[in-house]
């Protein structure tokens, strides 16, 4: 278990990744209120305490990405992993949550585990994640009913696999963009960045 | 064995000796004397193999003995091998022995540990049952002494109880004892009221002491001012005393003052005069330091003067030397005027003469190529000479060679004629001819080859050279120029260094601009990528297909159909229905079903109703019933005909329709009523007047009436 060891191998370097987007994405879809916050419960992670989904749906479709992103992020073939909030009435994308990947490519051929302390790991995730609550205060209200979409941008020449098809980048036409943290395993670096569409009231 | 052995040899020896004497004996006493030399022989050789029997005997034993000392020593050997084995196989057993001594004793120790430490828990387990016995009796101790406390707070109650009864007894005895005192306190203030006297006496005449007191003090207080004044009188008359003393030494005082005003005006006036020495000593040293530094100068002004007569004769004395016949420095300023001129001159022709030096070079330099171009020129028109030069010597060498074939020929003919005569080798000569004329095409071929060959070799090397020295000229040429450039007008120079930075300048706006184009371009991708833009020849987009977006927004979509279908049904209905003027529950393909709160609503209106009915019949009843009771036991029939009119029928009327009629007037409820005119009361109009209009009592009006009809009905 990387968990453990001092070093972080690649494999416990895309174990932490994925871990970090499963309680990112749940924290984003509480935060804007894409499901009812009822269905979300409490549980404790990176010393402060989240929110978890306990809709059987929700659970299993993201339990299916995170795995499949896991695979990836062990390849160092995923680039980016983007969660879209659109509108259902409209179907104008409102929001786009973006996470930059970058991969040390020399990982993958040393096995050499890389000097760097959970602890500091966990400590940058929990800025990361309080930073994505902080956001929350000045993002637009989502007054209309939305879903949400989970994008991943990956290499052109990887296998897409069953379940799984193209699609376009959902961009946000007339956007502001905030850059926020970013977090370093020492082998990934996740860079965040929240998009939303421009109210004409300001 | 080696005692064996002596006593062996012993044995034998005292055997040999007994031996010996036995025979010396015998032969002394038998044998005669000439006999003893042949016995003595005989006897020595007896001795003699008797010894060497011996030696040979002991040998043999001696060989045995070692042979047996040698099988004793094998099996000695054999011995002590076996012993050693079992020494080693004994010892073996001794240490498994002690090994396993060892392990029982450890064993023995650790059960003897396990012992104790049993034995420990027993101990600690005796203790705590002993602890616990303890407690036990402490706890029994403590119940019985709590039993003990019981008992003794049951007793103290008692006795708490027989001192409430004793203090009762005491607080009656108190009351007693009180009343008793009130008698005593009665008499008390009798006796104060006395006192009270008294003491008002008393009071009295402690004013009359305080008073007495305060003149006192007030007399006292005279007195000593009185005293205090004595006192300062008494200083006075010493003041007094010192005065007159003083007052006898003013005339000696005044002596002395006229003579220090004396004193006085003297010193004033030496002052002033020692104000002007001082005056003019001051002027003095001023002098003196004047006339010093004039003294000074003056040392200096000659010292100058000698200076400036030795610059003049140095003068002078130049004049003199360069022999310009100079004796005024007017002279001296002519011949410099006249130097600098010739240096004008001069600085004149040097640039003149620095033109010209450019001018010629420039031509130099002009030239020069020229004379580069003639050299190649020349070069050229030499090789072109040489070339032709080699031409002819080719030329000559092949004109030789012409001359030879053609003597060659002339000989083969010649040859040919002169065989032609004798005609017998003709075809082996013709085949000879023949192959060296072949041979001869050969080799000239091979000569045209060679000497082309060689013409281009000589070209190229004649264009190398050309080259090379065209290249050296040229070399030549810019290091003459390099010079030339270095001696020349600043302007050239300055032209070019102006030109390049003029370049730099134009080079570093456009790397600045490029720079800028960079950043601006460096932004726009950084927020292309912050939009989620991406190079489609290196990524793509993937997500799955069965995500919550597309569930949502197919729910959505079914949603909105379904509306739509329920819209369209409603609306149909409603349209149904307002043709149809009427609930139409049958034609519509749609049936809502009827929710659960219109059937309970229906029902609660259907009990309602029920109880409404069952409310009527029952009031109805009950007015039956009381109107009944009001027509039996009143006479009257009352009926509401109108409202606020009421009728009453008699039960003893003569007619149906006699009837008195009563309005209700006043406020609802308030019960005033007033009779109305009909027929029948017409007929009463004696007791109207009487009981209404005198009695104003409506109900004794009402059974006057039915005693009335009554009366009438029995009557007749």
């Amino acid at each position: 278990m990387s968990k453990t060891l001092k070093g972080i191998t690649l494999k416990g370097s895309a174990e932490l990744v994925a871990e970090f987007f499963s309680f990112g994405i749940n924290s984003i879809l509480y935060q804007r209120g894409i499901y009812p916050a009822e269905t979300f419960t409490r549980v404790t992670q990176y010393d402060m305490s989240l929110h978890l989904t306990t809709d059987a749906k929700l659970k299993s479709y993201l339990t299916n990405v995170i795995s499949q992103l896991k695979e990836w992020l062990f390849d160092c073939t995923v680039q980016k992993l983007v969660v879209v909030i659109t509108c259902l009435e409209t179907n104008e994308v409102l929001e786009r949550w973006q996470f930059d990947i970058e991969c040390e490519k020399t990982a993958k051929e040393s096995s050499a585990p890389r000097e760097k302390s959970i602890k500091a790991i966990q400590e940058e995730i929990r800025s990361v994640i309080r930073q994505i609550t902080a956001t929350v205060t000045f993002l637009p209200l989502l007054e209309t009913a939305c879903a949400f979409d989970l994008l991943i941008y990956t290499d052109k020449d990887l296998e897409v696999p069953e379940q799984w098809e193209e699609s376009g980048p959902q961009l946000i036409d007339q956007s502001e963009e905030v850059r926020l943290r970013s977090f370093t395993t020492s082998i990934h670096k996740v860079n965040s960045m929240v998009a939303y569409k421009r109210t004409n009231s300001m | 064995m080696d005692d064996m052995e002596d006593t062996t040899i012993f044995s034998t020896l005292k055997s040999f000796k007994s031996l010996i004497s036995g025979p010396d004996h015998s032969l002394l006493e038998t044998e005669p004397a000439y006999g003893r030399s042949d016995l003595q022989k005989l006897y020595t050789k007896r001795v003699e193999l008797e010894e060497a029997a011996e030696r040979v005997r002991s040998h043999t034993s001696l060989l045995q003995l070692t042979q047996e000392k040698q099988q004793m020593e094998l099996s000695h050997k054999r011995a002590r091998i076996e012993l050693e084995k079992e020494a080693h196989s004994s010892s073996r057993d001794l240490q498994r022995e002690i090994d396993r001594n060892r392990e029982l004793l450890l064993k023995i120790r650790r059960l003897e540990e396990k012992e104790e430490k049993a034995n420990q828990a027993l101990n600690e387990q005796m203790e705590n049952n002993k602890a616990l016995k303890r407690n036990l009796e402490e706890l029994h101790k403590k119940a019985n002494e709590k039993d003990r406390k019981l008992t003794e707070a049951d007793q103290m109650i008692s006795e708490l109880k027989d001192e409430t009864r004793r203090l009762n007894q005491k607080i009656q005895i108190q009351e007693s004892k009180f009343s008793t005192q009130n008698l005593e306190i009665q008499a008390l203030q009798e006796q104060l009221d006395v006192q009270r006297k008294k003491y008002k006496d008393v009071s009295q005449r402690y004013q009359n002491l305080q008073s007495s007191h305060s003149i006192s003090t007030e007399s006292e207080l005279k007195m000593k001012e009185l005293e205090r004044r004595l006192a300062l009188q008494e200083q006075d008359s010493v003041i007094v005393r010192n005065m007159k003393s003083e007052m006898v030494r003013l005339p000696e005082l005044e002596r002395e003052i006229k003579r220090l005003r004396e004193e006085n005006a003297f010193l004033r006036e030496t002052k002033e005069n020692n104000s002007l020495l001082k005056e003019e000593t001051e002027g003095l040293r001023k002098k003196l330091e004047r006339v010093e530094r004039v003294m000074e100068e003056k040392l200096k002004a000659e010292l100058e003067k000698e200076k400036l007569e030795q610059e003049l004769q140095a003068w002078e004395n130049i004049g003199q030397a360069a022999g310009l016949n100079i004796r005024k420095p007017e002279d001296l300023s002519r011949e410099v005027i006249q130097i600098q001129q010739r240096e004008l001159n001069l600085k004149q022709q040097n640039y003149t003469l620095n033109s010209s030096i450019r001018s010629v070079e420039k031509a130099r330099a002009e030239l020069l190529p020229e004379i580069a171009q003639m050299r190649a020129k020349a070069q050229e028109e030499q090789k072109k000479r040489e070339n032709q030069d080699s031409l002819v010597r080719r030329m000559q060498k092949r004109v030789l060679l012409l001359t030879k074939e053609r003597d060659g020929m002339r000989a083969i003919l010649e040859s040919y004629d002169s065989e032609l005569a004798t005609s017998e080798y003709s075809p082996q000569l013709m085949f000879r001819v023949k192959e060296a004329e072949d041979m001869l095409q050969k080799v000239q071929a091979h000569n045209t080859e060679m000497e082309t060959q060689l013409s281009k070799a000589q070209e190229e090397a004649g264009t190398f050279k050309l080259k090379v020295q065209m290249v050296t000229a040229e070399l030549e040429a810019l290091n003459e120029q390099q010079v030339s450039n270095a001696e020349k007008n600043t302007l050239a120079t300055a032209e070019e260094v102006s030109s390049l930075r003029q370049k730099i300048e134009e080079l570093e706006a456009e790397r600045q601009r490029l720079e800028e184009q960079n950043n601006i371009l460096e932004m726009r991708l950084e927020r292309h990528n912050l939009q989620g833009d991406y190079d489609p020849v290196k990524t793509k987009v993937i997500h799955l297909q069965m995500n919550p977006t597309s569930i949502a927004k197919q729910q959505h979509a079914d949603e909105v159909e379904q509306l739509r279908l329920e819209c369209q049904l409603l609306r149909d209905r409603i349209r149904k229905i307002e043709a149809g003027g009427g609930v139409t529950t049958d034609d519509t393909t749609l049936i809502i079903p009827p929710s659960q709160e219109i059937l309970d609503l229906r029902k609660q209106m259907e009990s309602a109703e029920l109880k409404n009915q069952r409310l009527k019949e029952v009031f109805q009843k009950k007015i039956q019933e009381f109107r009944t009771a009001c027509y039996v036991l009143t006479g009257y029939q009352i009926d509401i005909t109108v409202e606020n009119q009421y009728r009453l029928t008699s039960v003893y009327a003569e007619h149906m329709e006699d009837s008195l009629l009563f309005k209700s007037t006043g406020p609802v409820g308030s019960g005033s009523m007033q009779l109305l005119e009909t027929d029948f009361s017409r007929t009463l109009t004696g007791l109207v007047d009487l009981h209404l209009f005198h009695q104003k009592s409506i109900p004794v009006f009402l059974s006057a009436v039915t005693i009335e009809l009554f009366s009438r009905q029995t009557v007749t």
